[in-house]
């Protein structure tokens, strides 16, 4: 490994992480505005997750070692994920990390331990919020991979890191096959992350949760984790969509500018994505659970007809 | 003049919209935004025929351009979403044999067929240009799935929408494959705006007769005349 593949991790984790809870209470905050209220203020997730790790966390009596662990796996396999999307700058991947693949399987394997620490509790709820994820993501698995596969016959490669090289070394222009594949993305991150045609991330309401449904029985720094570890997804797929879109701003090199720069650069292109995002949402009823499908069937058509013209044209 | 492979390369962005327009009309349920997608995708035609006079510089591609603005972007649109906001309809939950969800799979594997038919009928001729081609494929496609809304839709209004999406199809590969004479163009224009009008009967009265259609249009006040005030 070298130096600057080492600094790579330590510097997108942590811009990650500082980031995260920012992007998650914009959108809040963006949807408060368009209902007329004002708003927790952009920093409350901050303040929240610093309450959360003060306090004590309690177990159920039923709940085994999977509640135990399920906050840290999660996190844990949403990190090693993060890694594999350059926020600020792109360097030489090491020992193969960048795998597509791999990138959907850290993905299914937190969102994996998430359901178990569900169920694991006993509660109804926890239960119901875990049947219905796990329904929801085995519908949206084959969109997800057509997808991605659609990213990887456009930029020739199934690592991610060579698509951020391409694209930021040619500063990818707005291309047919750039537009859709766009599309799809940005119906698979509201799909991933919970949000409002499919899940409505405020509502505590037995009847329509499915992400909250499975933190009702967290607590403490367990619910700290697991708030922040759905905040980083969110903005990791964000930042893979945005990046790959618009390159500008991500340094080729390690300099100090280079990061100052595309640090800034991509808290503003994120911002204006979350709001976007924000306004989707407020856009938008949640559909019942048997329309939802409909949704990924626009990302499947969409990245179907990319791999249909990238592999005839 | 401007760069020909850059008015190529806008116009490739311009078939992408269609193609997100033509999903739209497919899969959405209000009635009102599929009304001003549909001029959305008129507009975008009407753009794809001016790059085109540019590139080409004939000048019924610009006559083209005008009527269909007239038409199809400002005249027909204003006409169905008046109609609809008289028989307050708003929304369009109804299929026949095919959900949204199955006509989009469906119509990936329309274009495709089209795609390979068209490979095959264009082998030998000059047409094999890049844009020109997918344009011909493209306006097929919209012509199949604009077929497809017209089957799948229970209310009269998305049929004649899907219709009209139709004949954007053969309009869009108008443009790019055969030069339909100018007068052929001007008459289908005419047929549609006949074709919206004839949808009042359609959406009001169908089953009635022509004394009783007369006071329904009185009823949705979709006819005003002073001398028949009760």
């Amino acid at each position: 490994m070298n130096l600057e593949f080492f600094f790579y991790i330590l510097l997108n984790t942590a811009v990650v992480l500082l980031i995260a809870p920012l992007f998650s209470g914009l959108i809040k905050k963006v949807k408060a505005w368009t209902q007329g209220r004002q708003g927790p203020p952009l920093f409350q997730q901050y303040f929240v997750l610093f309450k959360l790790v003060k306090k004590e966390v309690i177990y159920s009596p039923n709940a085994s070692w999977v509640m135990r662990a399920a906050p840290f796996l999660n996190m844990a396999a949403i990190l090693v994920a993060a890694l594999f999307v350059p926020l600020v700058f792109v360097t030489e991947p090491v020992g193969g990390i960048g795998n597509v693949i791999l990138f959907l399987y850290l993905l299914a394997f937190a969102r994996f331990f998430m359901a178990l620490a569900g169920l694991d509790a006993g509660s109804s709820f926890g239960g119901m919020g875990s049947s219905r994820e796990m329904s929801i993501a085995a519908i949206i698995e084959p969109t997800t991979i057509i997808v991605f596969a659609a990213l990887a016959i456009v930029f020739k490669t199934t690592s991610i890191f060579s698509m951020f090289f391409t694209s930021a070394s040619t500063q990818a222009l707005v291309t047919p096959t750039i537009i859709l594949i766009g599309i799809s993305l940005f119906i698979i991150l509201i799909v991933e992350t919970s949000r409002i045609p499919v899940d409505n991330p405020e509502t505590h309401l037995e009847l329509t949760m499915i992400h909250e449904g499975m933190l009702l029985e967290q607590s403490g720094k367990n619910l700290a984790l697991m708030e922040l570890s759905a905040a980083v997804k969110l903005t990791v797929l964000m930042a893979l969509l945005i990046n790959l879109m618009i390159p500008a701003g991500l340094a080729l090199s390690l300099t100090a500018a280079g990061v100052v720069i595309g640090a800034v650069l991509f808290i503003l292109k994120g911002s204006v994505l979350a709001i976007i995002i924000g306004l989707f949402e407020s856009s938008m009823a949640k559909k019942r659970l048997f329309q939802v499908p409909s949704l990924f069937a626009m990302a499947f058509f969409f990245s179907t007809l990319i791999i249909i013209i990238e592999v005839f044209a | 003049m401007i760069d020909s492979a850059f008015i190529g390369s806008i116009i490739k962005i311009l078939f992408v919209c269609i193609i997100i327009t033509a999903a739209y009309i497919i899969s959405a349920r209000n009635l009102l935004s599929i009304v001003s997608v549909y001029a959305l995708q008129s507009l975008t035609i009407v753009i794809i025929a001016l790059l085109l006079w540019l590139l080409e510089g004939s000048p019924v591609l610009l006559a083209i351009a005008a009527i269909t603005f007239a038409s199809k972007v400002i005249i027909i649109p204003y006409f169905i979403a008046t109609i609809q906001e008289k028989i307050r309809i708003k929304r369009d939950i109804q299929f026949h044999f095919l959900s949204p969800t199955s006509s989009l799979l469906l119509s990936m594997g329309l274009m495709l067929l089209v795609y390979i038919a068209l490979v095959r009928v264009m082998e030998g001729t000059a047409h094999r240009e890049n844009l020109f081609f997918f344009g011909a494929v493209l306006g097929i496609s919209l012509m199949l799935m604009g077929m497809m809304v017209t089957f799948s839709r229970k209310r009269a209004l998305t049929k004649v929408l899907g219709f009209l999406s139709m004949e954007n199809g053969v309009l869009l590969f108008g443009l790019f494959v055969t030069e339909l004479p100018f007068i052929i163009e001007f008459l289908i224009v005419i047929d549609l705006i006949i074709l919206v009008l004839l949808t009042t009967i359609l959406t009001v009265g169908l089953d009635s007769t022509l004394e009783d259609y007369h006071k329904r249009l009185h009823r949705f006040h979709l006819w005003e005349d002073t001398e028949e005030v009760r």
